[in-house]
């Protein structure tokens, strides 16, 4: 796993983009902003730590890109996409205008915060949104690839940036927005994972191959647009799929890849995501992945308890 | 009183369209009449000019008070008007940047011109450009926490390219009464001015001497205006906010205008 952060990734990217584009902006809500000291040096008068008032940052980076600008929006997740989701909407969405938005603090990655601090409906919100790239990179270089190929397109990107990286280091060639990545070939169940749960798929395989199961694991860093192609020549050759991610059963990945999988005959689909209702409790990171069943062990019992067992 | 060949227009827009906000717009159209005859730098010919003001109506529900202006200097045609609120039509009950020249945002959801417009301003010094940026929001619309946040960071930022105009027809004090708009807006670091918004040279004048100077404070004009204003039947809070004369009341009106 990598010693750097995504989110030090984030300032980093920020730093060498910046330096080559004098059209990048970044605003922040009060937070990162000692890691992003050096791209605000390298880039004067165009870094902003606004305050505590995400709904005005987001239309404040609307408005700079209508004059041309490719903003940067950063702050904790429920506050940038929950409470400013209007303005998502309307300021940049239905103008038409590009802009990023990168957040921390999604699903219950602040895992001792409470409901406040929490985001697991983002993809759900997003999606409901024309023009909208929604993606997930859980390691820094997929950070760093998918912002550069994003971040001065025609569209609004959402980076989640997780906490927790899945430990799998791809070559660069590897990732490319809206492309899944075939981490393991397999011939009997597609796992699809989506962000850190990309760890658990791997922890599950061997015992999966015990009972019968021959894995192959998709993974997936960009949500929209989907792989589609990727995910449904998997679903029809295996037949049998489970999706991982660390989002509400409702809206997430799941329901992309039921979509993506129609007119596949005979499929048998099964989710490990949040469930739809309130993490209510406190821990760490890990104890919430126990508690919403996103674990080796759950998703083994998941196939045994819905696929059965194959020998 | 001045424009009422603007007013007997927004009339005849709203019952030729079946829908639309005549008090608001009534209140407003002296304030962008002024605007756009006086003030501000645009070219019809050329809406998105590199170097025009931007002029964003935030209380979006009075676009008709931008509407007719927009047609008198050339930026919607004729047959935009009498498609108003039409299938095919350009023009609807907000205005959309999308599809009207001239119109620089899609408002009619409250509080969010002038956090939008502090963007502008702010990547126009990033640009290094000197374009001025104008904002129209209603006093009803302050109510909206986004007005008052995107105010504390135009002062702070100190955005003096920015000017923001306020409606102040008392609509918002319909439902919150203490309300004592020049203290707020002066509380925040604001330069103030406080001008009637029917009276087209006090309102020119009070444009006239906002300072866009860079590293000043951005300057907030409170117009006093009256809903409805011109006609008697339409003026104040209530039923007119929203609705269509009849035959009899549209007489009426006209005649008040005539």
């Amino acid at each position: 796993m990598s010693a750097v952060s995504v989110r030090r990734q984030f300032a980093d990217t920020m730093l060498a983009v910046g330096q080559r584009d004098t059209s990048l902006a970044v605003l922040v809500g009060d937070i990162s902003h000692g890691i992003l000291q050096p791209y605000a040096e390298a880039c004067p008068g165009r870094y902003y730590n606004v305050g505590i008032l995400e709904p005005t940052i987001m239309s404040m980076a609307a408005g700079m890109a209508r004059v041309g600008l490719y903003p940067v929006v950063h702050t904790i997740a429920p506050f940038l996409i929950e409470r400013s989701f209007e303005q998502i909407k309307l300021d940049f969405c239905y103008h038409g205008l590009h802009g990023n938005i990168v957040t921390v603090g999604s699903a219950f990655d602040y895992s001792m915060l409470g409901c406040t601090h929490h985001c697991y409906g983002d993809f759900a919100l997003l999606k409901t949104l024309p023009n909208v790239q929604i993606t997930y990179p859980a390691t820094p270089m997929e950070f760093d690839i998918l912002f550069r190929q994003s971040y001065a397109n025609h569209a609004v990107t959402y980076y989640r940036l997780p906490e927790h990286q899945h430990g799998v280091e791809f070559s660069e060639s590897d990732i490319g927005v809206g492309k899944a990545v075939k981490v393991t070939d397999g011939s009997d169940i597609t796992l699809i994972a989506t962000g850190p749960q990309l760890r658990t798929a791997l922890q599950a395989k061997d015992n999966l191959a015990t009972m019968g199961w021959d894995a192959e694991i998709l993974y997936v860093h960009t949500i929209r647009p989907l792989d589609e192609d990727a995910v449904r020549a998997s679903v029809a050759k295996t037949r049998h799929a489970i999706v991982l991610e660390e989002h509400m059963r409702s809206g997430g990945l799941g329901d992309e890849v039921l979509r993506a999988v129609r007119g596949v005959p005979e499929f048998r689909l099964e989710y490990l995501a949040i469930p739809d209702t309130f993490v209510t409790g406190y821990g760490s990171y890990d104890d919430h992945c126990e508690a919403c069943g996103l674990t080796p062990q759950n998703l083994v019992d998941t196939v045994r308890r819905e696929f059965g067992v194959r020998k | 009183m001045a424009n009422k060949d603007l007013r007997r227009q927004i009339v005849d827009m709203v019952v030729s369209g079946r829908s639309g906000h005549i008090p608001s717009a009534f209140s407003i159209v002296d304030i962008v009449t002024v605007l756009y005859r006086d003030i501000l730098k645009v070219d019809p010919a050329n809406p998105e000019w590199n170097e025009r003001d931007f002029f964003i109506l935030s209380k979006g529900h009075g676009c008709l008070g931008l509407y007719v202006n927009l047609h008198r200097h050339g930026f919607v045609s004729d047959d935009d008007i009498a498609n108003f609120c039409k299938k095919g039509g350009i023009l609807g009950e907000h205005p959309d940047f999308t599809k009207v020249p001239g119109v620089e945002a899609s408002t009619g959801s409250l509080g969010h011109g002038l956090s939008y417009a502090v963007g502008i301003a702010l990547g126009m010094r990033i640009q290094r450009r000197e374009n001025r940026i104008f904002v129209l929001v209603g006093d009803g619309e302050s109510h909206e926490g986004t007005v008052w946040e995107a105010a504390h960071v135009a002062r702070n930022y100190q955005l003096s390219k920015l000017c923001v105009i306020v409606d102040w027809n008392e609509s918002g004090m319909q439902l919150l009464p203490h309300d004592d708009l020049p203290a707020k807006w002066q509380a925040f670091g604001w330069s103030t001015l406080v001008v009637d918004g029917h009276d087209e040279v006090a309102l020119k004048m009070a444009l006239d001497s906002v300072v866009f100077a860079d590293e000043n404070v951005p300057t907030v004009i409170l117009a006093r205006t009256v809903k409805g204003k011109g006609v008697p039947l339409l003026e104040g809070h209530g039923m007119w906010h929203h609705r269509i004369p009849n035959e009899q009341e549209y007489a009426q009106i006209m005649e008040a205008l005539a």
